[in-house]
């Protein structure tokens, strides 16, 4: 199995290089094809063979299978810019960092590692070394203050997926070429036409065909398997809420407090404190305020308006939902910072032009406002997910510790139970892994789909 | 302004990023608890006195408070040591950061941990394979009086000595221990016409008819925290076994039982009670807070409740103005009683100290259970007293006839037959295993789920669980 998989790899590592480069040698296709194989080799190897093992299941080997490959790409990622670099290619975008490469420094290649090197060391030991510790961790079985461990392989994530390895690879591959399919539509319909509309819906449907066919690969439980498909679910609700939440309630105070009103200094400044609160004390307060017994928020209902207001713990919606207007209260100030200091940068003349042709409010705001908010738009949208897939414990364990019966158990939340409250480090680990995995996943693909609409102001 | 908000946002960013996710703290230090007194910053001599780490997953006033008080009052006394009370947010924390601790070279002298981890803190070790814990027996080594304090582990009442006993000896020191109880609030029980607390199952479903028939009935009648432990208590009152090898005491448990007949009549009478409107479920597992302020409010006219707040409860119920009454967890009629077990904690001691570091945390271990500090403890709480001499000087000063609620966990431990049943049971990653099992019961409270069938699968689960743990602790 390793070796057929090394035999694939070397020549897909020529392939690549021949679809990315412009006048390829024969020593680069070599050269590709070796660093190919290397990188692929790394993870079996490092892992002792462990998936292909006598006692191994399909998903295992898919698992090892999409490793190795990972490995590949990543090897021959390297491998092409140090092609690029030969060929004295220019990478990377334009801009303040273009100035700055092009600019008229000229320093050992080393100055820059130098000044560097603080922020390297304590990313080194704090960590890059704890991350690669995960990495480890994940595959065993073990306990805190345990005599042994033991190596569980691809254990720890294969109880977490579908038993079935054809349904496995087959979702994954259905959502990309449907998500590829749209696209090509897109690129080959006429703007302006029913079918361009079509593709565009279809394109967002393929973009949620993303979602649905990860919620198919996780297993609902039952004959040994964890029950990871409900976690993942309340994490897409629950994080798409707080960002959507958090960001379209953040630019809309944001833009509404931007006028010139009086006392506006305090006004923003207070409104910027949410930010300042963590994540528990969100869910306290919270948690004070819709609390069935002792809720500001039930008891006033109750005795001024005679309303019985229902136990938000009880019910999976209302749980999410106080999960949600919890966590994004708390990100909506520091949304509304951003969108302050991005508002102050709407070019004046733009808007002045557009008032001259007559646009009207909502024209100004969705033709030149908005477009100008992109980066930052961009950005938050970038920092809000990081929230809302981490650092929304806190607030989770004091308003619901997961309840109702786990509905309101996000990745995060459910990583520090299994890990943390259990004891059980492996399993632990190899959620972190998968959420670390998850995050990668998203960020690289905001980068791809709205880098494209970002504009950055200039050319 | 503009550049203001620019710099503001930019500085919100550089701390965003350089705490990461790590701003939640979990763990508190109060500040040097024994240094109140000048006396114990001293030794005699002029020599350092000898730090003794004290780590208790108290954060409350009251408990961390008496811990910190008797620990400045022994540090007055033996100024040649100094013990410093931290404090942790759970027990699991308490042991997670010992454990770190014994690693880096750095442990605590004694920690504060659950009784449901005693085999875990049995089986723990550090990274090279010696145990972390020394039997408090052991370090004892029969003497009577330890730097001039009289040892009391021998007086150790029998409820809590039989639990924590394991190959004859006690290797932890009982601290806070409690039982199961039922608070009723007469008040609501007389008005529906019920004239006591209820003693079984069907007088609890039949008094609960009655106070929901009420014109003015409370929004529910009776509720308990969704824990483990209830169901535990259940089961040694049903004389179950929760694990195989008598509750894991003649050997070590590879096999629980969560699917027994004792389990599904419990968790299908909760459930029962609860589909009828008349167990009010929080919606959160463990709450204690939450039923407790439901109870107090007056929304409820019964709760079960650990004894460790009975004293503090029945305080309260004065202030508020009515009558609280406490008596035995109800149990099933159908079956004969057993026997209700302990919950609590007990002091552990870690190994690797000297010796005169050693006979200090054994001075102090037996000084903090005094009769008169143990006494205290219970009068502060209601925790049971943990030593006879102890239950007879509350005696002596006529306590509780002026407090009779305070007794009732002490008669009910005092009426268990000493079964494996009614010890409880010590098993490995029990603490995983109570989790399993509130899960499984929320899903049945919540999701209106089948309980034989839902507790199979909880048990299967927890099966597998402790066989993982066996597999890394077992022999």
């Amino acid at each position: 199995m390793l070796i057929a998989g090394l035999i694939v790899a070397a020549f897909l590592g020529p392939l690549f290089v021949w679809r990315k480069s412009d006048s390829p040698s024969v020593a680069r296709y070599g050269i590709a094809s070796a660093a190919a194989v290397v990188g692929a080799a790394v993870t079996p190897i490092g892992m002792g063979q462990c998936a292909f093992a006598e006692e191994t299941s399909g998903v295992d080997h898919v698992l090892a299978w999409a490793l190795m490959a990972g490995g590949a790409w990543l090897a021959l990622i390297i491998t092409q810019s140090v092609f690029d670099k030969l060929d004295g290619k220019k990478t990377g975008g334009g801009g303040v960092a273009g100035e700055i490469r092009t600019g008229g420094y000229r320093m050992g290649w080393w100055v820059p590692w130098l000044l560097l090197s603080p922020t390297l060391i304590i990313l080194a030991v704090f960590l890059y070394t704890p991350a690669i510790q995960t990495f480890t961790l994940s595959s065993k079985l073990t306990r805190l203050g345990a005599p042994r461990s033991k190596d569980v392989c691809f254990g720890n994530f294969s109880e977490l997926l579908i038993t079935d390895p054809v349904r496995l690879v087959a979702y994954p591959l259905l959502a990309i070429g449907f998500i590829y399919a749209a696209r090509l539509w897109v690129t080959r319909s006429t703007p302006d036409t029913w079918s361009r509309r079509g593709a565009d819906i279809t394109s967002v449907v393929a973009m949620l065909s993303a979602f649905v066919a990860f919620y198919a690969m996780f297993s609902a439980g039952g004959g040994g398997q964890v029950a990871y498909r409900p976690v993942y679910l309340n994490t897409v609700i629950i994080s798409v809420g707080i960002v959507v939440f958090g960001m379209v309630g953040g630019l809309a105070i944001a833009y509404l407090a931007f006028r010139q009103i009086k006392g506006g200094g305090v006004y923003r400044t207070l409104l910027i404190w949410p930010y300042a609160i963590s994540p528990a004390v969100a869910g306290l307060l919270f948690f004070m305020i819709f609390d069935p017994n002792a809720g500001i928020f039930t008891y006033t209902m109750e005795s001024w308006f005679g309303i019985d207001v229902p136990n938000y713990r009880e019910s999976a919606i209302l749980a999410q939902m106080a999960i949600i207007l919890a966590s994004s209260w708390k990100i909506i100030g520091y949304n509304i910072l951003f969108y302050l200091a991005g508002l102050q940068t709407v070019s004046i003349d733009q808007v002045e032009a557009s008032l001259i042709d007559g646009a009207s409010a909502r024209q100004r705001f969705t033709k030149i406002v908005l477009p100008a908010l992109s980066p930052i738009t961009f950005f938050l949208l970038v920092t809000n997910l990081t929230y809302a897939f981490f650092e929304v414990y806190g607030t989770i364990d004091f308003m619901t510790k997961g309840a109702p019966a786990g509905k309101t158990s996000v990745a995060i939340y459910e990583i520090i139970r299994v890990g943390v409250n259990n004891g059980d480090l492996g399993r632990g680990a190899a959620q972190s892994v998968l959420l670390f995995l998850a995050v990668i996943g998203v960020t690289l693909w905001q980068f791809r789909t709205s880098g494209e609409r970002v504009s950055y102001g200039g050319s | 302004m503009k550049y203001r908000l620019m710099v503001l946002a930019a500085a919100i960013a550089l701390v965003a990023a350089a705490c990461g996710g790590g701003a939640d703290a979990t763990t508190t230090t109060a500040a040097d608890a024994g240094g109140g007194t000048p006396a114990a910053t001293e030794a005699p001599g002029g020599g350092e006195p000898i730090d003794i780490d004290f780590w208790v997953a108290f954060s409350d006033e009251k408990r961390l408070g008496f811990a910190q008080d008797r620990a400045a009052e022994f540090n007055a006394a033996h100024p040649e040591y100094n013990v410093k009370v931290t404090s942790f947010a759970s027990y699991n924390d308490v042991f997670d950061a010992a454990v770190l601790a014994v690693d880096s070279g750095e442990p605590p002298a004694l920690i504060h941990f659950f009784e449901a981890a005693t085999r875990q803190a049995l089986d723990a070790v550090d990274s090279s394979g010696n145990k972390i814990f020394k039997s408090v027996t052991e370090a004892i080594g029969g003497r009577t009086e330890i730097l001039g304090e009289p040892v009391v582990l021998d007086n150790v009442v029998s409820a809590a000595r039989d639990y924590y006993t394991i190959d004859g000896e006690l290797f932890s020191m009982p601290w806070n221990t409690s039982s199961t109880v039922l608070l009723s609030n007469m008040d609501i029980l007389n008005a529906a016409g019920v004239t006591k607390p209820p003693e079984t199952w069907g007088e609890v479903t039949a008094a609960c008819e009655k106070v929901m028939a009420m014109t003015d009935a409370p929004s529910g009648c009776i509720s308990w925290p969704n824990h483990s432990w209830f169901a535990e208590q259940s089961l040694g009152q049903q004389g179950e076994l929760l694990a195989n090898n008598d509750n894991g005491r003649s050997g070590r448990a590879t096999e629980v039982f969560l699917n027994s007949k004792g389990m599904i009549d419990y968790v299908s009478w909760w459930k029962d009670l609860a589909d009828k409107g008349y167990y009010t479920y929080t919606g959160q597992q463990r709450d204690w807070g939450g039923v407790d302020s439901a109870y107090l409010a007056g929304e409820l006219a019964m709760m079960v409740d650990s004894s460790s707040d009975t004293v503090i409860h029945t305080e309260e119920a004065k202030d508020l103005g009515f009558e609280l009454l406490a008596s035995f967890m109800p149990r099933n009629e159908n079956v004969p009683y057993v026997g209700n077990l302990i919950g609590g904690a007990t002091i552990w001691m870690l190994d690797g100290m000297d010796t005169t570091k050693e006979d200090g945390a054994l001075a102090f271990m037996n000084f903090f259970s005094n009769p008169e500090n143990a006494a205290a403890w219970h009068q502060l709480t209601g925790y049971v007293p943990i030593t006879e001499d102890a239950v007879d000087l509350l005696n002596a000063e006529g306590w509780y006839e002026a407090e009779p609620n305070a007794k009732v966990a002490s008669d009910q431990l005092a009426a268990a037959a000493n079964t494996p049943a009614s010890l409880g049971a010590l098993i490995g990653n029990f603490v995983g295993i109570r989790d399993i099992l509130t899960i499984a019961i929320e899903d049945i409270l919540v999701n209106d789920l089948d309980v034989a069938t839902r507790l199979g699968q909880a048990n299967e689960e927890a099966n597998k669980s402790l066989s993982e743990y066996e597999s890394l602790f077992g022999n």
